[in-house]
């Protein structure tokens, strides 16, 4: 175990670095350099050559890149030209909000997308399998912000039962902070449900076909217990590979879905950075959703030996 | 196909026409939409805010009395636009990189396609915003953003299909005759690639058009006041506590659209796989006629003594009794019969073999009998399986299963397959235990290891908590046996149980099989191709022809008498070590095809000895008490007419 984990994470040090590289070449490619930026239009160019030097920016770009990849590394983006503030600081801040929204959305899709799946492959090819797979590909085209308008209208402004704006971290009051990432969790999982609902269809169809399904029914065993224990099991590692992908969906998917409901995640700061072209933020915020996709994907590759036993002896 | 009866395919079908016609609207209301709309899209109307739908305003106003409906219209060409746009950067990316990279190869592929994995890996919106903040917000340079994130997907088409493309024979041939490379795969690759860029490019728009909606809603793309559906949706966010209704129109108008491009790359998916280049022939009307089972069945056993059948057929104590049996399967032509008329019995302790060629319909039969056909493959007809006395046919799968396992069993020809790998050998063996004996947990498992001991497996004990793929395939079958005997079933089915495996294990699961089936007075259905083996261990063989049973008898008066001329054939064929053979006997011709429907005699294509009358009319089932044998020939006597010199071997 120690050993597997230990040889994915080398494995995944060229991603690491190829981001760190596409993410240190943003500053770069912007028209201007940091520090015009900063100082504005028609800054005094000796001004700008003195904040080159300040933020070694005069240095070659070799330099410059193992300087910032050190500080990354160590957990410093730099700081934020734009509020002045450490851009860990607002990360450590806000993602913690973000992560939350994309589990919200993570169980959603799971807890919803699961149960659909198996439910239309054993109903195949009945009219509520046909059914179904219409409902999925109207999920899989639904937007999420579109979902979450109609959800924070019709349910929190109508109805009230769930909040329409806000969030309650959960440090503060648990259930509030739950009851605050149904609806965005709601909005945020419907597409990832429709997604992992055909994955488990065409799965555990195609486990169904399998021989030792036949050997099970050869055994008398009930139609139940051959699907639960001796086809689900084995129908869920391409679920499993889908649901690695749907992480790095929820990730893009949470920044939006945050906005509707007005949720202080890192989305706001995004766009906000996006619109004043402040880099270190979303360096910042690209590097760490690198490091999430790379330790999810560890996980659904070590996942994989809990469905099948073949890759453990490996 | 040609372009025009791709369209017209694709709209045959409602899952093709709706599609194609929403968004031939689409772009109708995009290219006349300043003609169309009701209204001036941008023109506010402070007496009108917040409307419902109404005769003036179908779709309702917004915050600044603006009419829904025209922004709606006015909307649909940056939408369309943007589409293009974003696609058109993709493809004009992705194609030419991944041609490239797929040409090249070696480490310009590895390199790229590591870049590309890489990238897609992210979340493509976090990516997107990237690209936006070096580039400045506005929708162009969204587009070129969501472009340059597509022309991945279109590089790893396009380099999948140059390397696909390169290894198809054709490539190969014309390379070897002198041509370059590059010129080969330019006349061939682009027919080949052609189609999936098509699907492609219409599930991108697809998602193309739920980003910019996405960039234009959180204000990163088209900026206001010019209407996108991405940014009403912004607009009826901000009035989310004035109007519920706002929302509905753009929300609906991206889902729609969104799925009408998806829907049309599937359906175009699969109108390009119906390509009759690809598909099998299709047989012409006059050499297939439609199954009708009933009237093929009768005419099959005209001429059959029926007091002589019955007479064979009425042994009472027969443990399995299975009468006029037809199996239909699915092919490419439409249903045909797999098995057909297929009679025979089982008693009780009897060891019978069925024999024939791979397509002969044994295994299906037995498959049948057990209740485990596949989907689609249906017994119909007026068949009949008795065993015990219950009529398996038209039983319910509950019904069955109080038979299977506990009193009928089966074994498969591959065990590594027919063993679930995800579960320990010693569950798979207490499963039948615990739910037929009724053993409790630790009962089972002590029993489990003593069957795994009486089949010969070493240190069974500690094996239990051993997965199926540690261990050989001869164990496997070994295991398989096992736990086909667990609940010590009356009749087993074993299904080709040695061909997978090796000659010398073969053997020794042979030798476990009529060991087994000594000790507890079981009876075994044995299906084989192998006549050695039914010499061996069979008492009874029922030798199947192109779905049917063409001979049957006593395994040791059939061989040294056979009356068929297919038995014949059959023995013939089979190489002997201690007879000094100049080279190998074969049957020339090949086997009717189940969805052969001709009048006559289905071996008759094949027979050394037939005459006229033998394509004619189906041959009569015969049965020659004498020998306890029936026979499905008109001649099975090899004499007169025919003339056959009947080789005794």
């Amino acid at each position: 175990m120690g050993r597997t984990v230990a040889y994915r994470l080398v494995a995944a040090l060229p991603l690491l670095v190829l981001v760190s590289i596409l993410a240190f070449a943003l500053v770069h490619l912007m028209p201007g350099s940091a520090s015009e930026t900063i100082l504005g239009d028609g800054a005094n160019p000796e001004a700008v050559a003195e904040l080159d030097r300040a933020l070694g920016l005069d240095k070659p770009l070799v330099t410059q890149y193992f300087t910032w990849a050190g500080n990354a590394l160590s957990g410093d983006f730099g700081t934020s030209p734009l509020t002045g503030r450490s851009v860990t600081d607002t990360l450590t801040e806000r993602i913690p909000v973000t992560l939350s929204v994309a589990i919200a959305g993570l169980t959603v899709a799971v807890l919803l997308g699961i149960p659909t799946g198996i439910w239309a492959a054993l109903r195949y090819g009945r009219w509520m399998d046909r059914m179904l797979s219409l409902v999925t590909a109207t999920g899989l085209a639904v937007p999420n912000f579109w979902i979450g308008i109609l959800l924070a209208y019709w349910v929190g402004v109508r109805t009230k039962w769930l909040p329409a704006v806000g969030y309650t971290p959960f440090a503060e009051d648990p259930v509030e902070w739950v009851k605050s990432l149904i609806l965005p969790g709601i909005a945020l999982g419907i597409g990832s449900a429709a997604v992992i609902a055909r994955q488990m269809r065409g799965g555990l169809l195609e486990v169904l076909d399998r021989p030792y399904i036949r050997t099970a029914r050869s055994k008398g065993m009930s139609f139940r217990r051959v699907v639960v224990v001796h086809a689900l099991k084995n129908a869920f590692t391409p679920v499993a590979t889908v649901l690695g992908f749907q992480v790095s969906v929820m990730l893009g998917g949470a920044v939006v879905v945050e906005q509707v409901f007005g949720i202080p995640g890192i989305g706001g700061q995004l766009i906000r950075a996006v619109i004043e072209q402040d880099i270190p933020v979303i360096q910042g915020v690209v590097m760490f959703t690198a490091v999430v996709v790379i330790v999810v994907n560890i996980v659904i590759d070590l996942s994989y030996a809990a469905f099948d036993p073949r890759v453990r002896v490996q | 196909m040609t372009r025009r009866s791709v369209i017209r395919r694709l709209v045959r079908h409602p899952s093709g026409l709706i599609p194609a016609s929403w968004l031939t609207l689409l772009v109708f209301a995009a290219v006349f939409g300043d003609w169309i709309t009701p209204y001036d899209p941008n023109e506010a109307d402070f007496l009108a805010l917040f409307e419902g739908p109404s005769f003036r305003h179908p779709f309702g106003t917004d915050e600044l009395g603006r009419d829904t409906l025209s922004r709606l219209i006015d909307a649909t060409s940056v939408a369309l636009l943007a589409g293009v746009q974003a696609v058109g950067i993709g493809l004009a990316l992705g194609v030419p990189i991944g041609l490239a990279v797929g040409y090249l190869g070696g480490w310009w592929d590895r390199i790229a396609m590591r870049i590309v994995d890489a990238i897609f890996s992210l979340p493509g919106l976090i990516l997107a915003f990237a690209i936006v903040a070096v580039l400045g917000p506005g929708i162009t340079n969204a587009m070129f953003a969501v472009g340059f994130l597509f022309s991945l997907r279109f590089i790893r088409l396009t380099r999948g299909s140059v390397l696909s493309t390169r290894e198809e024979p054709f490539i190969e041939a014309a390379r070897l005759s002198g041509a370059p490379t590059i010129r080969v795969l330019r006349s061939y690759l682009l027919p080949n690639i052609a189609g999936p860029l098509i699907i492609q490019v219409s599930i991108s728009f697809a998602a193309v058009l739920l980003i910019e909606a996405g960039l234009s809603f959180l204000g990163l793309g088209v900026q206001p006041p010019n209407a996108t559906w991405g940014t009403m949706l912004r607009e009826a966010r901000l009035n989310q506590s004035q109007s519920g209704w706002l929302p509905w129109p753009p929300g609906l108008a991206i889902t729609l659209t969104v799925l009408a491009f998806n829907t049309l790359g599937d359906r175009l998916r699969d109108v390009l796989a119906e390509d009759p280049a690809s598909s099998p022939p299709v047989v012409p009307p006059a050499e297939f006629a439609p199954v009708r089972p009933a009237a093929s069945v009768d005419s099959d056993t005209t001429g059959v003594s029926g007091e002589a059948f019955e007479a064979v057929y009425s042994l009472s104590d027969a443990l399995l009794q299975v009468r006029h049996l037809d199996i239909e399967v699915p092919t490419a032509v439409g249903p045909a019969l797999a098995v057909r008329d297929l009679s025979f019995d089982v008693s009780a302790g009897d060891v019978v073999a069925l024999v024939g060629e791979s397509g002969s319909g044994k295994t299906l039969s037995a498959t049948a009998i057990a209740g485990l056909l596949p989907r689609q493959v249906n017994i119909v007809g007026r068949s009949s399986i008795l065993f015990k006395g219950d009529e398996l046919v038209g039983s319910t799968d509950d019904e069955l299963r109080s038979i299977r396992g506990a009193h009928l069993s089966m074994i498969f020809q591959d065990p590594m397959s027919s063993l679930n790998p995800s579960l320990t050998i010693g569950y798979q063996l207490a499963e039948p235990l615990r739910s037929h004996l009724g053993m409790n947990k630790a009962q089972a498992r002590d029993h489990a290891a003593e069957l795994l001991s009486r089949v010969g497996i070493p240190n069974p004990r500690n094996r239990l908590a051993d997965y199926p793929h540690q261990f050989s395939g001869g164990m496997a079958q070994r295991v398989m046996i096992s736990i086909a005997l667990a609940a010590e079933p009356d009749l087993l089915i074993a299904d080709e149980p040695t061909t997978a495996l090796d000659v010398t294990t073969q053997k020794q699961v042979l030798e476990l099989l009529v060991q087994a089936s000594e000790e507890s007075g079981m009876a075994m259905l044995f299906i084989t191709h192998d006549l050695g083996v039914v010499a061996e261990i069979a008492d009874r063989a029922v030798v199947m022809y192109a779905g049917q049973a063409i001979e049957t008898g006593e395994v040791f008066e059939t061989f040294a008498n056979p009356r068929h001329p297919y038995t014949r054939a059959l023995l013939g064929s089979v190489p002997l070590v201690d007879k000094a053979q100049k080279k190998l006997v074969t049957i020339p011709g090949r086997v009717a095809s189940p969805s052969d429907n001709s009048p006559g005699c289905r071996f008759v294509d094949r027979c050394s000895v037939s005459v006229a009358r033998c394509s004619e009319a189906p041959p009569p089932l015969l049965s020659l008490p004498s020998a306890g044998r029936i026979v499905r020939c008109i001649n099975p006597n090899g004499s007169p007419d025919g003339s056959p010199t009947v080789s005794s071997s």
